[in-house]
């Protein structure tokens, strides 16, 4: 077996790179592949908080590079699907402790027994940038529709084209806000694809209910009825090659309009 | 009045907002606990299992000199700059008298010779398990005495945790539990 291992970047911090991992690889995994996530930010661990596996964690990515446990010893098992499995980075240790070579070592043999391997940048171009994109053939980068998000993933992709082993660079605009978008007050969908130019993957809608599945450690495609988490299996399903159409996302909330919606729809099919 | 509120429930149901109250202020403590377990982590540099053997070790500890509610026994790390310092919080229900206090003395003192002895072999030992002597607050119930396994002795020192060794020292002496 052959996997994919693709890197999940952004350039900026705070856009969702890890709420964006954690789900893509949950959802993967539902689908029934398996998946390692590694969580490359070093000191700054975070991917094991958001799968809820923070207090599984016995061994890290710096352990395994420092052999003191073997890479398998250092796989946590997700609570609920054991086809994800959890590779955690370090949280006392810097970004100096691992280096490009190493982190390509274990991508290279993670991706031998499985089909994905995830690998969680953290945020910047430096170190550990170069770390977590080494091992990786694919690219997602994360971007939210606000000018400093766009300006650094803009960055990124300039930074990952020269690299020949990095084949498709992907984009996932997250927090989308249909009605600020509607009013003119943030950029859309359409806007931030004219400025970074690459393709586009998934289009995140902002939900609340991150909050809460980041509260409970339970990744939102968990919920069957979450907006973003439906956003979520979708690129999970692009990933895998499927063509997926990508959310309405302006339906609208209210119990009257949700009504008058469907009455619309209806009405088009008829 | 029963009916207003019935009423009310199911109007607020209807709308949800109850609800997602009650669901957001689950999900608000919830994350306030594991944030809370896992700074400790971080701070300590200690793992959840050493954690909870210190834990453990620690009511073993105390137990031969007070009675306490052990389940509400809290253990947090405190960082102020560099330093992190050790809170323990523990409901004390009595000190215990003299002889209570040597008799446990006794018996740790005992079992340390005996483990030095046997190392992992389990043997039987007729005791009673008086809840003063319980090595683990989950897992000892008053009525019955469970086979224990021995708590491995090393607690590995934490970094950054230099104002706390003398505390790791005097946990060696384990108090254990009754062994059937």
């Amino acid at each position: 077996m052959t996997g994919r291992v693709i890197v999940i970047t952004s350039g900026k911090g705070g856009v969702g790179k890890t709420t964006t991992s954690a789900n893509i690889g949950t959802a993967l995994a539902k689908e029934g592949y398996k998946v390692v996530l590694i969580d490359t930010d070093l000191g700054l661990r975070n991917l094991d908080l958001l799968l809820g596996l923070e207090n599984r964690i016995v061994y890290t990515i710096v352990d395994v590079i420092e052999e003191r446990c073997k890479l398998r010893q250092a796989l946590v098992k997700d609570k609920k699907n054991p086809n994800l499995q959890l590779l955690a980075a370090a949280q006392t240790r810097d970004k100096s402790a691992v280096n490009a070579d190493q982190l390509r070592e274990i991508c290279e043999k993670l991706k031998e027994e499985n089909d994905f391997v995830l690998v969680d940048c953290p945020a910047g171009i430096e170190q550990g940038f170069q770390n977590a994109v080494a091992g990786a053939s694919e690219a997602i980068v994360v971007t939210t529709p606000e000018m400093s998000a766009i300006r650094d993933a803009d960055r990124i992709v300039g930074l990952l084209g020269p690299k020949e082993e990095i084949e498709s660079c992907k984009l996932i605009i997250n927090r989308v806000r249909p009605s600020l978008i509607k009013s003119n007050e943030m950029m859309s969908v359409e806007d931030v694809l004219g400025i970074l130019e690459i393709p586009l993957v998934g289009v995140i809608p902002e939900d609340t209910g991150i909050i809460t599945s980041t509260n409970k450690g339970e990744p939102i495609v968990n919920d069957e009825e979450a907006l973003a988490g439906k956003a979520y299996r979708n690129v999970a399903q692009r990933i895998l090659g499927e063509e997926v159409p990508f959310l309405d996302l302006d339906e609208p909330k209210g119990f009257v309009a949700k009504i008058k919606n469907a009455f619309a729809k209806w009405k088009a099919k008829v | 009045m029963g009916l207003f509120t019935d009423i009310y429930n199911t109007v607020a149901k209807f709308f949800r907002q109850q609800d997602e109250a009650v669901i957001g202020e689950e999900s608000k403590s919830v994350a306030t606990n594991r944030l809370k377990l896992v700074l400790m982590q971080d701070r300590t540099n200690l793992t959840p299992r050493v954690l909870e053997q210190m834990r453990g070790e620690l009511v073993d500890l105390l137990s031969k000199y007070l009675e306490m509610d052990k389940e509400l026994l809290e253990l947090n790390f405190e960082q102020e700059g560099d330093q992190v310092a050790l809170m323990l919080s523990i409901p004390v229900i009595r000190a215990k008298d003299e002889d209570e206090i040597e008799e446990a003395l006794n018996k740790a003192n005992s079992e340390e010779s005996f483990e030095e002895e046997v190392s992992e072999e389990t043997e039987s030992k007729e005791e009673s398990c008086e809840d003063t002597e319980c090595s683990s607050a989950e897992e000892c119930s008053e009525e019955e005495p469970k086979p224990k396994k021995k708590r491995s002795k090393k607690v590995s020192t934490p970094e950054g945790l230099e104002g706390n060794s003398e505390e790791h020292h005097e946990e060696e002496n384990i108090c254990e539990n009754t062994e059937v």
